[in-house]
């Protein structure tokens, strides 16, 4: 895998977890709440791999619930693990984007 | 909990949804998914479940299998198997002995019922199975082994003949599979004059034959009882 896709899968990992936190969340709905929030570059199933992955990894757990109005549904709930790894991510993700941020500026300005 | 039964039972309901284009798509995935061996099998059909939902919502809001999925779907399967938890050695092993008692059993149950048939019926053969129990031993090893080698050929057969972009003909698949199954039938039927006669003669009256299957069929029942969802 390239350097590129491993920055972006770390990324997407992080935000995955972010989103799931908010509030429990299926993959049909998580992949548009990615879309809105302006991630259009990621295409819609790349999600999956990664969600297996964060469920094998214990940070995130699937549950098939009825929801209230559609059919049966895969939800995903962060665990207590997920809940250090959302921090550890926030903790990373801040040490890279200021300096990241101030050297485009200065670049820019 | 839903069972690996009701999740299978789900799809096959909602994948009728799909439009022609789409259903093609979603298919030859979820061939080449479930084939993909020692993965388990709750996780597998929860999964194919979530992608079939995925695909219904994008189809309805206009947008295809395709555009979700990309244009990879062999490699984007093989991502996706790489993730599923393998299933556990218990299970796999619950899984080998059920089809094999089923296979024993089947096999068994049904040269009973057709050799006491002729016998009674016809009066064809003696009504008694005849046989050397270490030839037995033999050729039921050999049996198992040669089910477990047709298996194998079949599902790497199927695996191979997905994400093809140009389909072999309808018919050259029909005969390529009927070829597969004559040599399979051939070689157990070799297998049967081949051994030799070893260990001590014994006799039983054929029909016991169907009676050693029903009782092999409880066991395999008890068996999948045993195998536990995950």
């Amino acid at each position: 895998m390239s350097l590129r896709s491993q920055l972006l899968k770390g990324i997407l990992e992080g935000c995955i977890l972010s989103i799931i936190k908010q509030q429990p969340t299926y993959g049909y709905e998580l992949s548009m709440k990615l879309q809105e929030f302006g991630l259009t570059d990621i295409s819609e199933g790349s999600i999956y791999p990664i969600l297996l992955r964060l469920q094998k990894e214990e940070l995130i757990a699937g549950e098939m619930r009825e929801s209230e109005s559609g059919p049966k549904r895969k939800y995903y709930s962060l665990t207590e693990e997920g809940q250090a790894a959302l921090l550890d991510f926030k903790q990373q993700w801040a040490s890279i984007k200021a300096p990241v941020d101030r050297m485009i500026d200065r670049e820019e300005g | 909990m839903t069972t690996v039964q009701e999740l299978i039972q789900l799809n096959n309901t909602k994948r009728s949804q799909l439009t022609r284009e789409n259903l093609k798509y979603y298919e030859e995935m979820l061939l080449y998914i479930r084939f993909a061996s020692g993965r388990s099998e709750q996780q597998t059909e929860e999964l194919l479940l979530e992608l079939l939902e995925h695909v219904l919502q994008a189809q309805q809001e206009g947008r295809t299998a395709a555009q979700v999925f990309g244009d990879e779907p062999k490699a984007y399967c093989e991502e996706l198997i790489g993730e599923i938890p393998g299933e556990t050695r218990k299970n796999q092993l619950l899984f080998s002995a059920r089809i094999t008692l089923l296979f024993l059993a089947v096999s068994s149950f049904f040269s009973g019922i057709a050799g006491a048939g002729m016998y009674y019926l016809f009066h064809i053969g003696s009504g008694q199975t005849n046989f050397h129990i270490g030839s037995a031993l033999i050729v039921v090893s050999m049996d198992v082994l040669l089910l477990y080698l047709f298996i194998m050929t079949v599902l790497r057969w199927v695996k191979a003949s997905t994400f093809k972009e140009a389909k072999p003909k309808k018919g050259l698949e029909v005969l390529q599979f009927a070829g597969i199954s004559t040599l399979s039938v051939g070689l157990f039927v070799a297998v049967l004059i081949i051994t030799p006669d070893l260990g001590p003669a014994a006799s039983i009256p054929t029909l016991y034959l169907a009676g050693i299957g029903i009782v092999l069929y409880i066991i395999s029942l008890l068996f999948k009882r045993r195998e536990i969802s995950r």
